[in-house]
């Protein structure tokens, strides 16, 4: 066990940072162009990813010609803490960059990686991830949405819902079912659908803290033609690739959560100095102080348990951390968000969210709309429940029901 | 970097566990609480395995594996509920000790507490900790060449059974920090009735006594930073064997719930006990991953080293409050009564999270350091 990195992955470390610096998009290009999903491609953002793609930085730990340069696990951590510092994602599509270009490496046919992996990661294409029904939220294998398998293409029929970025995004990476009469779990498969097909209706479903705060969709499919050669991997084998696709980059995915509640306990930091409602400075109080202090070490050991982590996925080894790390990030975000609101009694009633963009960490949101969109953290991508249930069955090994 | 214990490390995890699970039960620990034994184990293993001397340096006798490899196996003793001296000898009489010391002092002092002949425990003010643990209740002035120690210390772990005392109190003249070695027989000990006996307790009152220049630990009244070194090795051993005691209560935990049948089937089935578990679970994998930073802070004297001790007692305070409450909860009536292990863990963990300060005392401390 040691803190301290070798003086070789230091200099590597070195050459990310000049790298970075001399090519991470500016604070003005981005405030011009603001983001508007997590499907939407601006200027500075296709030219921001296709630099990485370019320089081998956009997916480091893959070979050269898709994005990478083949670097070992600790350069790998090394060069996304670098990432993390200067709080830029590598991609606004970040579903298609983080979960489906993996998977189309890692199932999709000759053809698939032919026509969609460089584009995806060239950030010429943009995507969004149809898995969520809406009677088929946590219980995924549930889905419902019906692709009739004809000899050379489907019929896809159904809805999709919370399809993050489905307004902006070029195509759908969609699990549908192919076998009705199956169990559950084995009659799934992947297709991918063009979402200006025929039959595709994308209906926005605002979040709660803003009309105009649009990532999710509802998703309609009416009779939609997918041709056959865009199954990705074997007919009726699409849950062993939700599995397989979620998995990716989770050695590393915690980092970007980490960095968000550093950037949040800083702006903690500086609420402390700031007036509360009482006329004092918030930082006088020591229910503040105790909640603020507290907040910092589970921040911190978000980082402490993310390298532990690393620590086992550089080893190939199977980790519980990952739905830890989701659960306490998510709700530790929740939980500091919250003091914020409580801290600033009335002041947090002014919701004038003109100015603030999809992308929070861009501009300084007022704190209630930080505090509400941390719900996002805890329903989506697992529920906090469902991330208990798999700690308490699959780590601790108690009995199922 | 790597947060991964190395396989020779493992290597020392594994050796010393199977050793304290043969020599250890908790039977053993019973008996100290129920009947006053004062059994030979595990301090003799700890002894003859060169425990004892893991962080000291050869050149002392001792093994040189540095402080991560005994705050490992600090959360080894934790996990056994582990009674005897090795925690005040190992990690708050030998740091403070190794911080100042002269070579004559190290010779007279380290050495034999290495080689586990030597008792040692460490008097401080814990309600003060972790700022100086300092307090007023203990003032030193110079006498002649000597000085002379006058007040008392309560709640000393082992205060009344060690060899030698290594005491901080505050000189008269300046306010500063003094440290000095007093043999245990020169102070009038008075046990505490321990909350757990297999951790005694003791108040310790010094009246006029003469401490020789020999016995003085470095400067009298710039000792301040010696003794905060010092006190940050020993809050994060005390947060290592809390971790490590959580950890096993969650284990005897979540085994009970898989064995204890209601309404046809395991307890453990339920939603309601299989979150509780989770939330366990969370609790100690945050507290052990924050106490193995700072052990690695302290091991390689990284800058962060005094909020990463703060950080460590204040998670495994937190991790031990809610691993008690469920645990209890969880084994139901059983959990309620003497004759379940629970209660020996329960209170383990508890005095843990109440010596060199509570959890709410760290986060004071992080909040000043956070310039909040």
């Amino acid at each position: 066990m040691q803190l301290h990195y070798d003086a070789a992955t230091e200099d590597f470390r070195a050459e990310v940072r000049a790298w970075l610096e001399a090519n991470q998009p500016t604070l003005e290009e981005m405030r011009a162009e603001p983001v508007k999903s997590s499907a939407h491609q601006t200027g500075w953002s296709r030219r921001w990813q296709r630099r990485l793609f370019d320089a081998g930085l956009l997916v480091p730990g893959w070979p050269e010609g898709l994005g990478g340069r083949s670097l070992p696990a600790v350069q790998q951590l090394v060069f996304h803490e670098e990432m993390a510092r200067i709080a830029v994602d590598r991609s606004t599509n970040p579903q298609g960059l983080e979960i489906i270009a993996p998977s189309i490496r890692d199932y999709g046919s000759d053809f698939l990686k032919e026509k969609y992996l460089l584009p995806t990661l060239r950030a010429e294409i943009a995507w969004c991830l149809g898995m969520s029904e809406p009677g088929a939220g946590s219980d995924l294998a549930a889905l419902s949405t019906r692709a009739v398998v004809h000899d050379d293409h489907f019929t896809v029929t159904g809805q999709k819902i919370w399809t993050s970025g489905a307004q902006h995004a070029d195509h759908c990476f969609c699990f549908v079912r192919t076998d009705p009469d199956a169990p559950k779990h084995r009659g799934i498969s992947v297709v991918i659908i063009d979402m200006k097909a025929p039959g595709v209706r994308v209906r926005p479903l605002p979040a709660l803290n803003d009309r105009d705060h649009i990532d999710f969709n509802e998703v309609f499919f009416d009779g939609v033609v997918v041709p056959r050669d865009h199954l990705v991997g074997p007919l009726h084998h699409g849950w062993s690739i939700s599995a397989g696709s979620l998995a990716h980059e989770r050695g590393m995915m915690w980092l970007s959560s980490a960095r968000r509640l550093d950037d949040t306990l800083e702006r903690l930091r500086e609420l402390a100095r700031e007036e509360g409602p009482d006329g004092r400075r918030i930082g006088e109080s020591a229910t503040f102080r105790d909640a603020v202090a507290g907040l910092y070490v589970d921040a911190q050991a978000m980082w402490f348990m993310g390298y532990r982590g690393f620590a086992k996925f550089a080893r190939g080894q199977i980790s519980p951390e990952h739905s830890v790390l989701k659960l306490f990030g998510s709700e530790i975000a929740q939980r500091a968000t919250r003091l914020a609101t409580e801290a600033q009694g009335v002041d947090a009633l002014d919701v004038d969210y003109r100015g603030w963009t999809f992308d929070d960490s861009r501009g300084r949101a007022p704190w209630i709309r930080q505090y509400l969109v941390t719900y996002g953290g805890t329903i989506s991508a697992g529920t906090s429940e469902i991330q208990r249930n798999i700690i308490a069955q699959r780590v601790l090994g108690l009995p199922r029901r | 970097m790597d947060f991964e214990i190395a396989p020779e490390q493992q290597d020392l995890v594994d050796s010393v566990r199977a050793v304290l699970a043969q020599e250890c039960p908790t039977a053993l620990v019973r008996d100290i609480v129920e009947n006053g034994s004062a059994p030979e184990q595990p301090w003799k293993s700890a002894r003859e395995l060169g425990w004892t001397s893991i962080d000291l340096p050869e050149s002392l006798g001792g093994l040189e594996l540095g402080f991560t490899a005994l705050g490992l196996v600090v959360e080894q003793h934790g996990r056994r509920v582990a009674p005897g001296p090795f925690l005040a000898t190992v990690t708050q009489f030998l740091p403070l000790v190794c911080e100042v010391g002269t070579p004559e002092q190290l010779e007279r002092f380290a050495i034999p507490a290495g080689a586990g002949e030597l008792r040692g425990a460490l008097a401080v003010d814990h309600g003060r900790a972790p700022e100086h643990a300092l307090g007023d209740g203990l003032r030193a002035r110079r006498d002649g060449t000597g000085w002379v120690l006058d007040g008392e210390r309560a709640y000393v772990l082992d205060g009344d059974s060690a060899d030698e005392i290594a005491v901080a109190a505050r000189i008269d003249a300046d306010d500063g920090v003094g440290l000095f070695v007093v043999p245990q027989r020169a102070a009038k000990a008075q046990r505490a009735v321990a909350l757990d006996a297999s951790r005694p307790l003791a108040h310790l009152r010094f009246d006029a006594v003469r401490v020789e220049p020999e016995r003085v630990l470095g400067t009298p009244g710039a000792s301040a930073s010696s003794l905060g070194r010092a006190l940050e090795r020993a809050t994060v051993a005390a947060a290592l064997e809390c971790v490590g005691t959580c950890q096993t209560l969650m284990e005897l935990t979540v085994e009970h719930a898989k064995q204890r049948r209601q309404f046809d089937q395991p307890i453990g089935a339920f939603q309601a006990i299989q979150h509780k578990c989770a939330d366990m679970f969370v609790q100690v994998e945050k507290a052990r991953a924050t106490g193995h930073f700072a052990m690695m802070a302290v091991a390689e004297d990284d800058p962060r080293r005094t909020l990463a001790a703060s950080m460590a007692k204040a998670a495994a305070s937190d991790c031990q409050q809610l691993v008690c409450k469920e645990a209890i909860q969880i084994h139901g009536g059983m959990g309620y009564t003497w004759e379940s292990d629970v209660q020996l863990f329960v209170k383990r963990a508890k005095t843990l999270e109440a010596l060199f300060g509570t959890g709410r005392a760290h986060r004071q401390r992080i909040a000043a350091l956070l310039d909040l």
